[in-house]
């Protein structure tokens, strides 16, 4: 097979030209272990890293919403408490969704197959979509914990034709965000505008490699 | 090989297959320092994971799929010339200093060429099949098919069969 004799004359040409010197450097073996700890700090770990900072970062926001909430139970309160506590829920399946991302990430084992660990990686990597949508149904609280019982029962016209409305509106766009916002949307014009930001750029490769994956699995790439 | 925590067993493995890991660097970086970050990435790889390495496992499998993955996975960060970790010692020399005069080492070269042009999954493949693997080898490698590295494969060598007539008309 001529492919393959050009591929032996590379291997041939390589130890003429002895240009590996890999184990001179592997030899220094308390420098490969110093390496070692600085190659800890690799990309997925670092993205645990990141992760479990967010999750603590997110227990402490829920933690503080919860005494908030604990110290205004009242009746004249209930929109306050009722808000607070939806926030406090979002974030917390937020978090049980980070933990179970780290534990996926240090299930990733190298010695599976290629297309098995590409596809855990790449999947890992959109899978920051799932908070994504999960915490814009958070948004029309944000617009209710200043409402009082007096102002719904007063039949004050201000509350009724501008801030229920905007509590409405939206309700709408973050429910309407937590169902459009999947791998399936990526190409979508209102998708890249919301995700067109350096730090999502890696997510949205990611998801063009989970169809490159699925494709290649299925022979259609 | 049964035992590659230790440290003699391991550098036997690397001088073994150091081949490998220089071949598999050039196929995924075209930067010089991206080729060192990697092969020391590759290295550690081998090294972390030779504690969970099953002896009763084949191992050029084995090695193929860390080396790989690592490869695949650093080629999708597209990592800078400028994010090489500094050594404590001297660094591996990945620079191709190969002879490239001649008509040989021009179809090397072109096949080089046509290698990088792919995409990650499909370098993977074609480095198996160049490496003179098994069709069910390089299926257990990668988690396909059997039929469907045929088909890969016979597909790629069409473009590659493309390749080397545009270049040489």
């Amino acid at each position: 097979m001529e492919l393959q004799n050009i591929w032996k004359a590379y291997d041939q040409k390589l130890e003429e030209a002895r240009v590996l010197n890999l184990q001179s450097w592997a030899l220094n073996f308390k420098s490969f272990e110093a390496i070692q700890t600085q190659k800890a700090k690799s990309k997925l770990n670092s993205l645990a890293r990141f992760k479990t900072w967010v999750i603590l970062a997110g227990i402490i926001w829920v933690a503080f919403l919860a005494f908030l909430i604990y110290h205004s139970l009242s009746f004249s309160k209930i929109f306050f408490v009722i808000s607070a506590g939806m926030i406090a829920l979002f974030n917390v399946v937020a978090i049980i969704v980070y933990i179970k991302h780290v534990i996926w990430i240090r299930q990733i084992d190298n010695s599976e197959s290629v297309v098995d660990v590409q596809q855990k990686a790449a999947k890992l990597q959109t899978s920051t979509l799932q908070i994504v949508r999960i915490l814009f149904l958070q948004m029309p609280f944000y617009t209710t914990w200043w409402f009082t019982p007096q102002m719904v029962t007063s039949g004050d016209l201000k509350f009724w034709l501008i801030s229920f409305p905007i509590v409405l509106l939206f309700a709408f766009f973050s429910f309407w965000l937590y169902r459009n916002i999947n791998h399936k949307n990526a190409n979508k014009k209102w998708f890249k505008i919301l995700f067109n930001s350096p730090e999502w750029t890696s997510v949205t490769k990611a998801i063009q490699f989970v169809k490159e994956i699925e494709d290649y699995k299925n022979d259609r790439g | 090989m049964t035992q590659l925590t230790d440290q003699e067993s391991f550098l036997r493995l690397i001088e073994e297959n150091k081949g490998i890991i220089f071949k598999i660097c050039n196929s995924y970086c075209r930067d010089k320092n991206d080729r060192e970050d990697l092969a020391q990435e590759i290295i550690y790889q081998l090294w972390k994971s030779g504690k969970s390495f099953d002896p009763g496992y084949k191992f050029s499998t084995w090695m193929y799929r860390i080396a790989l993955n690592t490869a695949i996975s650093f080629y999708r960060k597209e990592k800078k010339s400028d994010a090489v970790i500094a050594y404590p010692g001297n660094p591996p020399d990945m620079e191709d200093k190969t002879d490239r005069s001649g008509d040989m080492e021009e179809r090397i070269k072109q096949l080089q060429d046509f290698i990088n042009e792919l995409k990650a999954l499909d370098k993977a493949l074609m480095f198996l099949y160049l490496e003179s693997k098994s069709y069910s080898e390089i299926a257990d490698i990668l988690g396909i098919t059997e039929t469907n590295v045929a088909t890969k494969i016979g597909r790629v060598k069409e473009k590659l069969k493309q390749h080397f007539s545009t270049i040489n008309h």
